[in-house]
């Protein structure tokens, strides 16, 4: 940027010209001469010496009262042209953390990447969207060579940063847990004892963990004080909770989590999410869940991917775009009987 | 040639004593009047910050003469409690005496130099020059 | 949304009515008032729900940190009056079953 010289004379020419033809093209010449002050981090104290320098030259015999009042006004402006100095010095501030956490997302999103496993006979869709920068949800999927898989979906209490920290922790004990170790139960037992050691008095996460069996076509799964999941049965045409008891993870060591199974039919459907779905507030009413289920259903002969992607949009829209919370969904649905 | 004088800080209206003296050796010296302003307002601060959480202290004039140029020195300083947190207290968005909401940042945007040195329990001392453009 | 804290206490009871929405702006609120209550070596706590209609896990937060210093300090937390929104996200944390909460419904409403 070229150095910017408050230039009098030039001021002295608008003002004169405003001064005597009243006319609103001086004034839009104000206002431009305004926004290039701006950019060259005038003060306002600065502006107002040069009008009264204007003012003197203009009229000679100012009356010193008016003098005096202009360098009144002067002084009260001072500190507006600290605030703004301020300002600006917070504004750059700003847009350093802001590049800060947009490169720790990035780092996020390829430390806590899962691929969506292919399984014969299964559809698989999934979404995780952040309502900020950093993810609080988590969610993941291995596959064994016998067509297996297990699926995580956690949420961790709060938003942000250290949410997403406590997220990469699970995301390091679920893949250090040894391969046999297929129990849900089991891995969120394991799980609570690294999170119980971890963190913070009033931190903890909520975690449902499900075991695909491939040749048997059950789903076991076991949950830790998560967001209960839908099991959609075709037959019967209606969604069934996935009641399970288990407490968060990181309260208590001692903690047991009860494990469930459920049998797979042809065009049976699991649904899994975070808070961030069901919690889902229009305006000042939270949505009831027969309404979430409602509106997943109207999705659900889609492909599964493109379903989740749909009823994405469609909360995002209820919502005017603006995510109160992290929102992720999953569905599975069992193609081939 | 060095012309001294300082003025006690005591009561509030010793605050617009310290203002006074400011403005008075800045136009002397030849400042211009948004500078005179800002070299008011820098003092006013100075001297708040001592009414406000020291009780007692003084505000010290100086006019300095290097080869090309001349400049007003103020120097501020006091037996309060000090300051634990130097970096925190000039971070922007932090105000001690919350009267302007300038603080000691803005002490440092109005004059060309600043110098600032406290130890809890201890004290506080605030240089700030400003040079005759 | 904003929150409200009285104190209400009843002899050596010391009673917290909390009114308006727990989340996370208001949480460090309620966790200035509760967390010190529950520090007291013996106390007993009893924190009113009636008025609160909303609750998220950040507020869930404050009340598992609130047990864990009661367990420290030997003191008691009892929750009362809990509207089904917010004792549903008790349920389904699995934390009502290491939480005393008190399931019966005030009289009178």
């Amino acid at each position: 940027m070229e150095p910017f010289r408050m230039d009098v004379n030039k001021y002295k020419e608008m003002l004169q010209k405003y001064l005597y033809t009243k006319d609103e093209n001086a004034l839009y010449q104000a206002g431009q001469f305004s926004k290039q002050t701006m950019r060259h981090n005038i003060l306002p104290e600065e502006i107002i010496n040069i009008h009264i320098q204007s003012l003197k030259e203009i009229y000679p015999d100012l009356p010193p009262t008016i003098d005096d009042s202009l360098n009144f006004l002067l002084e009260t402006m001072i500190s507006y042209g600290l605030a703004y100095q301020e300002f600006i010095s917070l504004r750059e501030k700003q847009t350093e953390l802001e590049s800060e956490i947009a490169v720790a997302a990035s780092m996020q999103q390829t430390l806590l990447s899962t691929k969506k496993p292919n399984v014969p006979g299964l559809d698989i869709g999934s979404i995780s969207v952040p309502a900020h920068q950093m993810n609080g949800d988590y969610y993941h999927f291995v596959k064994d060579r016998h067509q297996n898989i297990g699926i995580a979906i956690a949420d961790v209490i709060g938003k942000g940063v250290p949410a997403a920290l406590a997220m990469s922790m699970i995301k390091y004990s679920l893949d250090s847990l040894p391969e046999t170790m297929r129990n849900p139960s089991q891995v969120l037992q394991s799980l609570n004892r690294v999170v119980e050691r971890n963190v913070t008095a009033s931190m903890f996460i909520t975690m449902f963990y499900g075991w695909y069996q491939y040749e048997t076509c059950t789903l076991h799964y076991a949950s830790a004080g998560h967001e209960p999941g839908y099991y959609y049965s075709a037959k019967d045409d209606r969604f069934y909770e996935m009641k399970t008891k288990g407490l968060v993870l990181g309260v208590s060591d001692e903690a047991n989590y009860e494990q469930v199974k459920v049998q797979l039919e042809k065009n049976d459907t699991i649904i899994l999410f975070t808070d961030g779905v069901t919690e889902c507030r229009v305006g000042e009413r939270f949505l009831e869940i027969e309404e979430v289920l409602e509106v997943i259903k109207a999705h659900m002969h889609l492909p599964a991917q493109e379903a989740v992607d749909k009823v994405f949009r469609h909360f995002e829209r209820l919502q005017d775009f603006q995510l109160r919370d992290d929102f992720t969904l999953i569905i599975l649905k069992k193609q081939v009987s | 040639m060095e012309i001294k004088s300082c003025v006690k800080i005591r009561k509030e209206w010793d605050i617009v004593s310290a203002r006074q003296m400011g403005r008075e050796m800045a136009k002397e010296l030849g400042f211009g009047t948004v500078d005179q302003a800002r070299i008011a307002t820098a003092i006013s601060e100075l001297a708040r910050n001592i009414y406000l959480y020291a009780e007692d202290g003084q505000i010290d004039y100086e006019v300095i003469t290097e080869v090309n140029r001349r400049g007003i020195k103020i120097t501020a300083h006091d037996n309060g409690p000090g300051i634990e947190d130097l970096g925190r207290v000039m971070e922007d968005g932090y105000s001690t005496s919350g009267g302007l909401g300038a603080g000691l940042p803005g002490v440092k945007r109005l004059m060309n130099h600043f110098d600032l040195q406290s130890e809890p329990g201890k004290g506080t001392t605030v240089t700030a020059i400003k040079w005759v453009r | 949304m904003n929150l409200e804290i009285e104190r209400l206490d009843n002899g050596e009871t010391k009673i917290l009515k909390v009114n308006g929405e727990v989340d996370v702006y208001t949480a460090p609120q309620l966790k200035e008032a509760l967390v010190p209550l529950t520090k007291q070596e013996g106390a007993k706590v009893i924190v009113d729900l009636e008025n609160v209609t909303y609750m998220d896990s950040t507020g869930l937060g404050v009340f598992i940190g609130a047990l864990k210093s009661t367990k420290e300090y030997n003191s008691e937390m009892r929750l009362v009056s809990m509207h089904d929104r917010v004792r549903r996200l008790f349920e389904i944390t699995g934390l009502d079953s290491i939480m005393n909460i008190d399931t019966t419904v005030r009289g009178g409403k």
